[in-house]
């Protein structure tokens, strides 16, 4: 599983970083990202939502983000 | 130097009429209506008349009307003043951050959320409803210019005391069938600002809520010659608002298609049930200050919700609250002068900074 860390940055660089990374990955895939900035989660639904991607809270500042679709 | 071409920040220069009338009060109510000179006589007349031209602007009785002069206590005039020790605050999630202080002052509060449009959970009200309390209820919200369902909320409020904010929708949305308290402040009809009025409909519920001598519910102490500049400015508004309205409307609808034709885009709200003169959006990948910048060397002046741009670099609660993309947000207010040759240059200057942007 990829891993992103983004600790310290600041949004929108950890929607960006998590986009870029899922380009690679094949549907069904996951990226695991560290990130502490304030908007990461609210941003990170919203991006899935507008993206058909799918992610989940795994613990304070941890996300893991699965790729649903073809690009 | 940057030429500004486009004002699409939510304050707006006064029209030449309030203007007019504002240089005009100077010269004729500098007096202190509360004494008893003639100069003081003349600005009673004046402070009266206004009073009763924004009562019968804003659909509330004279009686029921009190002015400020810091439009930001308006909130607490009107939801401090039915709210009891045993009451709940009950107010929604896209509130303004002064409601928000006002409940964690007061120590129980119930918040209502809403949905991705934007709109108040019916079920969470109906859920509020069964305690007693004061329902804060927000007609528009300032930062997505949605408005909510006034009459059916109400409704489902069942006994709480309403208290409404119109400081946001003015003349825009109509007052519900029941209220308790209202708020309004001058600049939702481009008047001065530094002017909020307070209608208070259920009096013997209502109490001062700030130490007090005496039956004066407000201070009394606001500028008459902007209580004069906002009455005028009112009258204006309401000559020509159901035109403006639907023109706004129009050009709305064009700038929300012609925003829709950039990639990742999220538009807060319906246009059907929003204020056609607000549109918040956010664009994926972008950051919010960056793209203030961009269109501000373009001419274009526009407002920010993202959390580069907020003082406590927090995100918007609005935006949050809806679960709409915080980054990378704009918020675009059209006004009387908005021009559809503006909207069209707004949306290409847009465009060309995504780009620019999302290249970088």
């Amino acid at each position: 599983m990829k891993e992103i860390n983004c600790l310290g940055k600041r949004c929108p660089v950890p929607i960006i970083e998590t986009a870029n990374a899922i380009k690679e990955l094949h549907p069904g895939d996951s990226v695991h990202l560290l990130a502490d900035d304030p908007a990461t989660e609210i941003d990170l639904r919203a991006w899935a939502r507008m993206t058909g991607n799918h992610m989940k809270v795994v613990a304070l500042n941890e996300f893991l983000i699965t790729k649903s679709k073809v690009d | 130097m940057v030429h500004i071409t486009g004002n699409f920040l939510a304050e707006s220069p006064l029209s030449p009429k309030a203007r007019e009338a504002l240089a005009d009060a100077l010269d004729q109510g500098w007096s202190d209506p509360g004494k008893i000179a003639h100069s003081a006589a003349q600005a009673r007349i004046l402070r009266d008349q206004s009073m009763e031209s924004l009562a019968q602007g804003l659909k509330v009785r004279p009686d029921e009307l009190e002015v400020l002069g810091e439009p930001a206590l308006g909130h607490f005039y009107a939801i401090g003043g039915l709210l009891r020790a045993k009451d709940n605050l009950v107010h929604s999630s896209v509130d303004r951050k002064e409601i928000f202080a006002l409940a964690r002052t007061h120590g129980k509060m119930i918040e209502i959320p809403v949905d991705i449009s934007g709109r108040m959970e019916f079920k969470s009200l109906q859920k509020a409803a069964k305690y007693s309390g004061v329902f804060a209820l927000q007609a528009a919200n300032g930062e997505t210019g949605v408005i909510q369902s006034v009459d059916e909320l109400v409704d489902t409020a069942g006994h709480l005391r309403i208290s409404c904010d119109y400081s946001i929708a003015g003349t825009r949305v109509g007052l519900p069938t029941k209220w308790d308290s209202a708020f309004f402040d001058a600049r939702a009809w481009q008047g001065p600002q530094g002017i909020g009025l307070v209608a208070i409909r259920n009096q013997p519920a209502w109490q001062n809520p700030l130490p007090h001598i005496g039956a004066l519910r407000t201070p009394q102490s606001a500028s008459l010659p902007l209580l004069i500049c906002a009455a005028v400015a009112l009258e204006e508004w309401l000559e020509d608002e159901a035109t403006e309205v639907a023109r706004l409307r129009t050009l709305s609808a064009e700038l929300r298609e012609a925003l829709r034709t950039i990639d990742n885009v999220d538009i807060a709200g319906d246009l059907t049930e929003s204020l056609p003169h607000i549109t918040s959006m956010s664009f994926l990948y972008v950051e919010g200050e960056e793209l203030l910048r961009k269109l501000e060397t373009a001419g274009f002046s526009v407002d920010s919700g993202s959390a580069c741009t907020a003082e406590d670099l927090q995100p918007s609660h609005v935006l949050a609250a809806m679960g709409l993309l915080t980054h990378g947000n704009i918020r675009v207010t059209l006004h009387h002068s908005t021009t559809s040759a503006q909207i069209r240059e707004l949306v290409e200057a847009v465009k060309s900074a995504i780009t620019d942007l999302r290249a970088s």
